[in-house]
């Protein structure tokens, strides 16, 4: 199957829930696995809190914008901000690395985000903003059971 | 949601719902506050109840960790998702997971001090 949807909402912490819940929705019709879903979810959640946290510093006023394309049994997904932008990307996605350490984030957001996904990329430019991209492809239970 | 309880100086947090970073910034307050207040020699994280938990879930255990370490404290991560166990052994928590009942688990750690 083929769909495509586009998502935007202000930078506010609620939304991370209203994200992973609307992309939970959207990618229900291609029937994951429960811990696909559940690996799914992180990811979005990871990619939409930078978003808010880093990119807007929760300013609850400017846009993060989710796209999305279903093709067959992948997702094609970007996370985009026009925030802040990151410093260093390749710093950045090393485990443990985080700006905000008094904030308590424990800067795994990267490594769970490349590790859950099948591929990631991150475009970010200083003052412009952050485009995170991924990929992950779901094998629907209906052929797992099949194969077994 | 967080439920706290203490059982013989031993913290056991039992958290529902979804752990990402508004419900971390939500409960942690309370968690430090009953750590500093309650002489705890350690904390159980029940997660059986847990429906989803982000890296927020990282941060909030690995923080509660420094709290403890002045007091020595065990941590102990029960029964968590697959997912969430992939998550926690990224982060270099895996040997601190454990399976089975809240009981067992705080036999364990009364165990461990008693060796001490």
């Amino acid at each position: 199957m083929r769909n495509e949807m586009t998502l935007s909402f202000v930078a506010i912490e609620e939304n991370e829930a209203l994200a992973r819940m609307a992309m939970t929705c959207f990618i229900t019709p291609l029937d994951p696995t429960l811990e696909e879903i559940s690996e799914f979810k992180t990811i979005v959640s990871e990619a939409v809190t930078n978003a808010i946290i880093h990119g807007y510093n929760c300013d609850g006023k400017s846009l993060v914008t989710i796209h999305a394309v279903i093709d067959d049994n992948k997702i094609i997904m970007t996370v985009e901000d026009q925030g802040e932008g990151i410093f260093d990307v390749e710093q950045a996605m090393e485990p443990m690395f985080t700006t905000k350490p008094l904030l308590e984030r424990s800067g795994m957001g990267f490594t769970i985000m490349e590790s859950f996904s099948d591929s990631l990329s991150v475009e970010s430019m200083l003052g412009s903003g952050t485009v995170v991209r991924f990929e992950k492809t779901f094998s629907p239970v209906t052929e797992v059971s099949r194969m077994r | 949601m967080a439920e706290i309880n203490q059982i013989d100086g031993i913290m056991v947090v039992t958290l529902s719902g979804e752990l990402d970073n508004l419900e971390a910034n939500k409960i942690r307050s309370t968690i430090s506050s009953s750590i500093f207040t309650g002489k705890i020699r350690g904390i159980v994280w029940d997660l059986s109840r847990l429906g989803f938990m982000d890296s927020a879930g990282i941060g909030l255990i690995l923080g509660r960790m420094r709290d403890l370490a002045p007091y020595n404290g065990e941590t102990i991560i029960l029964n968590p998702s697959a997912t969430m166990e992939k998550i926690f052994s990224f982060s270099g928590l895996g040997p601190n997971i454990r399976r089975g009942s809240v009981d067992s688990v705080i036999g364990e750690i009364g165990g461990v001090l008693y060796e001490k």
